[in-house]
C-alpha cells in the first residue's frame, strides 16, 4: 500500500484535522465570531460524513469512495499484524460519531455571536471527533488506546474551555483525574497482554492463542492474560461509565457547559463501547479452551467467565443507574444517570456476542446519540430561556413552549423505549437477541425490561412536571431571591454579553433546527427502521466473522 | 540482565502501579496527583520494555514493537501532564487553591 492510498483511506480524518487547524487559524486571524468558526466546523463534519457514507457504499455517493470495497470486511493477509483495519461496523460507528458531533456543532451556533472561546470549542470538538473516528478503525490495542487518548485529552479541555466558571473547572479536574487513572490502568493491562502474546494486534489477541498455549504449558501466561484483561475492563469501563466506575460521569455532565455535556454523553462515551467490541468480543467468541486456573479452580475457559462478568456489569450498571436517576432533583444529573443505565443496555451486546446482539447494541448507540445529545441540547436551550437547573423549574413549560416541550417529551419517551420511537426499536432488537441466545442471557432481557419499566417512572415524572404542573404553583422563582440555585446553572455562560435576542423567542434557528432534526429522526426511524437495521445487521455479521 | 526473573520485574511494575493508583485516589494536592499519574505511566512503559527484551515465547513476538510503544507512551504521558497542568493553572487562577478536596461545588 503506497502512502497516497493510505492517506486516501483516511480522507475523512484528514478533513477533520484540516478543519480543526483552520478553525484555530481563523481564530488567530481575529475572525472569532461563532458564525465563522461554527460554519467551518459544520461543513467539515458534513464533508467527512459524506466520505464515510461513500466508503460504506451508500449508493448516491458511492463514486466518492476512497477505500476499495474489496478492502472492507476481509481478513488481513496471514501473518500480518495491521494497525488499522476497515470493517463496515466500524464505518457505521464513524457515522454515528460524526452525527453526534454534527448535532452539537450545529446547535452551538445559536450561542451568542461574540462569546469567548468559540473557536476553542469548535476546534476541540473536531479534534475529539478525529480521535473517535480512529477508534472505529483500530485493529491494534495500542492504536486503540492512543485513539482513545486523542478523544480524552480534547474532552478534558472542552469541559474547562470557558475557564471562568468554578463548576465546570471542577468538573474538568475530576474528569482529568479519572481519565488519567483509566489511561494508566488500560496501558498497564495492555503491557501485560503484550507480554503474554508478544504483540498487541487485536486479531491475534482475539484468537486467544496464548491462553491455549498457557493452558497446555501450564506457564504464567494465563495469569498475565487474566490480569491484563481485568485491568483493561477497569480502564475502559471508566470511559463507558459502567457502574463501579461511574461516579465521575454525573459530576462531569452536570458541571460541564450544556453543549459539551451533550457531546460527552451522546458522542465520546460511545468510543468505550466500540473499544469493548474490539477488545472483548474476540475472547468471548474464541477463548473456549478450558484451563486450570490459579488456586486450582477449573478447568474453566476464559470466554464464558468473561461473559458472566460482562453480564453482571451490564445488569448492575443499568439497575444502579436507573435507581439513582429516580432520586435526582436536577435535570442534568437525572439525564446523566439515565445515560449510565443506557451504557448497561449497550454492554448486553458484548456480553452475548452474537450478531443480532451486536446489531442491537449498535442500534442502541445510534439511538442514544440522538436521544441523549438531543435531550442535553434541549436542556441547554431551556437554560437559555431562563429555566433553572432543577426538574421542578420546568413546570408548566408545556404551555409556554409547546414545540420545545413536545420534542423533549419525544426524546424522553424514546429513552424509555416507547413504541414508535427509535429507542423502542433498538431495545427490541437487543432484548430479542438476548432471548434468542438462550441460557442465562434470557435474564439479561428480563433485567433490561424491568429496568425500562423503572425508567418510565422517572421520565414520566418529568413529563408530568412539564405538562400537568401549572406554572403558577411555583412561587415566582425568577425573582432575585430564587436565583441562588439557578445562578450556578446560569453561570455556565459567564461571558454572555447582552446581545440581540435570538430568533424564535430566544431559541435561535440553528438550535431549533437541530432539535427538529433529532425529533424527526427519532420518529422516522422508529416507525421505519429497515433502511438502517438491515445494513447494520449485515455489518455486525461481518464483524463477528472477522472475530475482532 | 538475565538475572532478573519475570516475576521480579513484573512485581516491580505492579508495585509502581499500586503506588500510582494509591496516590491518585488519596492525594489532595493536584501536583502530587500529577506525579502519581506519571508513576503509573512509567510502570506501563517499564513493562513494555521488559517484555520487549525478554520474549515469553509467542511466535508473533516483535521486540521492536514494545520499544516503539514505550517511546510513544513517554510522549503520551507528557501530553497528559501538560493538559493537567493547564487545568491546575486555570483552577488556581479561579479559586486560589489546587487542593482537590476543596472542589465540592458539584453536589446534589
Amino acid at each position: 500500500m503506497s502512502l497516497v492510498t493510505t492517506l486516501l483511506d483516511f480522507l475523512p480524518e484528514i478533513l477533520l484535522l484540516a478543519g480543526a487547524l483552520l478553525v484555530f487559524l481563523v481564530d488567530a486571524l481575529g475572525l472569532r465570531r461563532i458564525e465563522v468558526v461554527g460554519s467551518i466546523a459544520v461543513v467539515t463534519i458534513l464533508l467527512a460524513l459524506l466520505f464515510v457514507f461513500a466508503d460504506l457504499g451508500f449508493a448516491p455517493v458511492a463514486f466518492l469512495a476512497a477505500i476499495p470495497p474489496g478492502q472492507i470486511d476481509v481478513f488481513p493477509p496471514a501473518g500480518s499484524t495491521p494497525l488499522y483495519w476497515f470493517t463496515s461496523l466500524g464505518l457505521f460507528f464513524q457515522t454515528f460519531f460524526l452525527l453526534a458531533a454534527f448535532l452539537v456543532a450545529l446547535a452551538s451556533m445559536s450561542r451568542p455571536s461574540r462569546e469567548r472561546g468559540a473557536a476553542v470549542f469548535y476546534g476541540l470538538i473536531l479534534l475529539a471527533t478525529l480521535g473517535m473516528m480512529l477508534v472505529a478503525v483500530a485493529s491494534d490495542l495500542i492504536f486503540l488506546l492512543i485513539a482513545i487518548e486523542v478523544v480524552s485529552i480534547p474532552s478534558y479541555l472542552l469541559v474547562a474551555y470557558t475557564r471562568r466558571d468554578t463548576r465546570s473547572m471542577e468538573a474538568a479536574m475530576k474528569f482529568f483525574i479519572v481519565g488519567a487513572l483509566s489511561t494508566v490502568l488500560s496501558f498497564f493491562g495492555a503491557s501485560f497482554l503484550y507480554g503474554a502474546y508478544g504483540t498487541t494486534n487485536l486479531f491475534v489477541l482475539a484468537s486467544g492463542s496464548a491462553i491455549a498455549n498457557g493452558a497446555a504449558g501450564g506457564g504464567g501466561f494465563p495469569l498475565l492474560v487474566v490480569i491484563g484483561y481485568s485491568l483493561l475492563i477497569a480502564g475502559l469501563a471508566f470511559k463507558i461509565t459502567l457502574v463501579p466506575f461511574h461516579a465521575w460521569a454525573v459530576d462531569v455532565y452536570d458541571g460541564a457547559p450544556d453543549d459539551v455535556s451533550a457531546f460527552l454523553a451522546g458522542g465520546t462515551k460511545k468510543i468505550g463501547l466500540f473499544a469493548f467490541f474490539l477488545v472483548f468480543l474476540g475472547p468471548v467468541l474464541f477463548a473456549k479452551v478450558a484451563f486450570q486456573w490459579f488456586g486450582g479452580i477449573g478447568p474453566v475457559s476464559f470466554g464464558p467467565v468473561l461473559q458472566v462478568l460482562l453480564s453482571i456489569l451490564a445488569v448492575v450498571t443499568m439497575s444502579v443507574g436507573n435507581v439513582l436517576a429516580l432520586m435526582q432533583k436536577s435535570m442534568k444529573r437525572m439525564l446523566a444517570y439515565s445515560s449510565i443505565s443506557q451504557a448497561g443496555y449497550m454492554l448486553i451486546g458484548v456480553a452475548i456476542g452474537t450478531a443480532p446482539a451486536l446489531t442491537g447494541a449498535s442500534l442502541q448507540v445510534f439511538a442514544h446519540v440522538f436521544m441523549k445529545s438531543g435531550a442535553f441540547l434541549v436542556v441547554a436551550a431551556a437554560a437559555g430561556l431562563g429555566v433553572g437547573p432543577l426538574i421542578a423549574d420546568w413546570r408548566g413549560l408545556g404551555q409556554k413552549r409547546p414545540w420545545l416541550s413536545a420534542a423533549f417529551a419525544l426524546m424522553l419517551l424514546s429513552l424509555a423505549g416507547m413504541p414508535l420511537t427509535v429507542g423502542f426499536v433498538s431495545k427490541f432488537v437487543l432484548f430479542s437477541a438476548a432471548i434468542e441466545a438462550q441460557g442465562y442471557f434470557v435474564w439479561l432481557a428480563v433485567a433490561g425490561l424491568l429496568n425500562s419499566a423503572l425508567s418510565v417512572f422517572y421520565y414520566g415524572r418529568v413529563l408530568k412536571v412539564i405538562y400537568f404542573d401549572s406554572p403558577a404553583a411555583a412561587p415566582a422563582v425568577p425573582a432575585p431571591e430564587g436565583a441562588s440555585p439557578a445562578a450556578s446553572g446560569a453561570a455556565a455562560g459567564p461571558d454572555h454579553t447582552p446581545t440581540a435576542p435570538l430568533a424564535l423567542g430566544g431559541l435561535g434557528y440553528a438550535r431549533a433546527a437541530t432539535i427538529a432534526i433529532v425529533a424527526i429522526v427519532i420518529v422516522v426511524l422508529g416507525i421505519y427502521p429497515g433502511p438502517l437495521l438491515q445494513p447494520l445487521a449485515a455489518a455486525a455479521q461481518h464483524f463477528i466473522r472477522l472475530g475482532l | 540482565m538475565t538475572s532478573l526473573s519475570i516475576v521480579g520485574f513484573v512485581g516491580l511494575s505492579t508495585a509502581l502501579l499500586a503506588i500510582s493508583t494509591f496516590g491518585i485516589l488519596t492525594r489532595r494536592n493536584f501536583i502530587l496527583l500529577l506525579i502519581s499519574i506519571e508513576i503509573g505511566m512509567n510502570a506501563a512503559i517499564l513493562d513494555f520494555l521488559y517484555f520487549a527484551a525478554f520474549p515469553t515465547g509467542s511466535h508473533y513476538f516483535d521486540g521492536l514493537q514494545g520499544q516503539s510503544i514505550a517511546i510513544v507512551l513517554i510522549g503520551l504521558a507528557a501530553t497528559e501532564v501538560a493538559v493537567g497542568l493547564a487545568i491546575v493553572l486555570a483552577l488556581n487562577r479561579l479559586k486560589g487553591s489546587i487542593n482537590v478536596a476543596e472542589a465540592s461545588s458539584l453536589r446534589e
